[in-house]
């Protein structure tokens, strides 16, 4: 049995050098700030106007029942990787409730997670143990996850000597080797080659088939398309639409569309 | 389907209860941490030809240089001398070792922190076990050095045991507490690095407290080192400690894990954003 329930989820990270914006509020022109998506209300300033903090989330609230595979869309620093990692228990939220049952793999950052002196071998070990599996039931999965990931001998050397490409499909295959109930996927799948998003798109049908709860964040529509079956738009930290992939793609791409014109425009 | 395992929730964990079930779920988790513990040191020596032997040597090279030294200035014989420095530094270096693993026992697990949800303890109890390792090391080198000095096991021996039992509980809450503070103030390490330094010349283990004085006899018995190092090496020695040592031992432990208590209650769940 899985479920997500967030309720009024925020979100903020500490700044602790006392930056100051180099963008005079006063002076500069009222659209400057926007560029990046209203950037400047996401920054939390003391009384002295100095930068104390990033508010990554602000206010988001969903759940998720068991069987639902959740897409992610949102510009560049619009909170999707803070979600993510709020949801795979990193980062305990200072507001707010987040609620997640079932065992949760997430894959958020692929050079973490791993320990770079040690080998592949020894790091399916340490990630297994990690995941609260058993020596015996590691064993059992050794084989396949070092099929899947298709490292050859490599398996036996230390990770720092693995290719970026070598190194996702060792998490990838890790991550998903130990049948996790809620599996917790950050952009980074598309980066891999034709081969490996074949194979890592076969095995997310075979999870989804097992009733798990699938979060993918991506910037790939045809990604989401094949393995989601609900979208979330995250915009500036907000949640601002909730909906079937299809609908929540179209309208992203929407508002997408409606931004360069804008620009094309000014 | 498997039955839902949930091995830790952190978003349930908070206050003092959360940290208490922090560090009972991270210590249930022994492979995790002995296996962490294992590859850093297997890391840390693979590449030197004597490996692990190190630890040894250089405690030998230690211990032999300063009975060379100063077993003259000591006032006790030559032999009881060298299995006084012996116990007594390897009992420093375990305690103010946890000072110094302390501050970066969460800085240098970032990786892990910021990767999976894990009971922060684990961290704790790997770097713990790690320095644990090294102590043992240095005490079976420790024991033909006993028998050379001549110093007999006794009932008053196994007083030792329950000094063990203290170190392991006050290292638990000096890692946990300074790596909290360390990942927030990174000035800390500094700080700590500094003051153990000269802790090697004010505590008594390159000399021997007993016939000081005056104000010199007074500062001694102010530092909290020399107490903690008395009710190990006293026993082995064969000498009963000072129940003073014990009191005050005994008090500064309760007075850690309450003020670590309060900080992991207030800031544990902070950590991950100050890494």
């Amino acid at each position: 049995m899985s479920r997500i329930l967030v309720d009024n989820l925020v979100v903020t990270y500490p700044l602790f050098n006392r930056a100051k914006s180099s963008l005079d509020t006063q002076t500069a022109p009222l659209d400057a700030g926007e560029d990046f998506g209203g950037a400047h209300k996401r920054l939390v300033r003391d009384r002295r106007g100095y930068v104390t903090g990033v508010r990554a989330l602000d206010g988001v609230s969903f759940r998720v029942e068991e069987g639902e595979r959740i897409g992610l869309v949102g510009a560049n620093g619009s909170g999707k990787t803070t979600l993510l990692q709020v949801l795979a228990g990193i980062y305990p939220p200072a507001q707010g409730r987040v609620r997640v049952e079932g065992r949760t793999t997430s894959l958020v950052n692929i050079n973490l997670g791993m320990s770079s002196e040690a080998t592949g071998n020894k790091n399916i070990t340490l990630r297994g143990l990690a995941s609260g599996r058993t020596r015996s039931e590691i064993e059992a999965r050794r084989a396949e996850i070092a099929a899947f990931a298709g490292l050859g001998e490599f398996i036996d050397l230390p990770v720092s000597t693995y290719s970026a490409g070598m190194r996702m499909r060792l998490n990838f295959a890790i991550a998903t080797a130990f049948e996790p109930e809620v599996l917790i996927l950050d952009e980074w799948l598309s980066a891999g080659d034709a081969k490996f998003r074949k194979a890592a798109a076969k095995r997310m049908v075979e999870f989804v088939g097992q009733a798990g709860i699938l979060i993918l964040a991506s910037h790939s529509a045809s990604l989401l398309q094949e393995n989601c079956t609900r979208g979330l738009w995250l915009d500036d930290g907000q949640l601002r639409f909730d909906g079937p992939i299809e609908e929540v793609l179209k309208a992203y791409e929407q508002d997408g569309n409606r931004l360069v014109g804008a620009a094309a425009r000014a | 389907m498997t039955p839902t395992t949930k091995i830790y929730d952190p978003h349930a964990a908070r206050g003092v209860s959360g940290f208490l079930s922090d560090l009972w779920v991270g210590l249930s988790m022994v492979e995790l941490w002995r296996a962490f513990a294992w590859d850093e040191i297997q890391h840390r020596y693979r590449r030197s030809a004597l490996g692990i032997s190190w630890i040894v040597l250089s405690f030998l090279m230690f211990v032999a240089g300063v009975s060379f030294f100063f077993a003259g200035f000591s006032g006790r014989g030559v032999e009881s001398f060298v299995a006084y420095v012996a116990i007594g530094y390897a009992a420093f270096i375990f305690i103010t070792g946890n000072f110094v693993d302390g501050c970066q026992v969460f800085t240098s697990s970032s990786v892990w922190i910021k990767a999976m949800s894990l009971p922060y303890s684990v961290h704790v109890y790997r770097s713990l076990f790690r320095s644990l390792l090294t102590f043992v090391l240095q005490m079976v080198v420790v024991i033909p050095i006993l028998v050379w000095a001549g110093i007999r096991p006794g009932a008053v021996t196994l007083l030792f045991v329950p000094a063990v039992l203290v170190y392991l509980l006050n290292a638990v809450a000096v890692q946990y507490l300074l790596g909290l503070v360390a990942a927030r103030f990174q000035d800390i390490g500094h700080l700590v690095t500094s003051i153990v330094r000269l802790m090697i010349f004010v505590t008594p283990i390159l000399w021997v407290r007993e016939g000081l004085e005056g104000a010199r006899a007074l500062a001694a018995d102010l530092n909290p080192l020399t107490h903690y190092v008395e009710i190990f090496r006293a026993p082995l020695l064969g000498e009963l400690p000072r129940s003073t040592s014990w009191l005050v031992v005994v008090a500064l432990t309760v007075a850690v894990w309450g003020v670590v208590a309060m900080v992991a209650a207030a800031f544990r769940r902070r950590l991950p954003y100050w890494l």
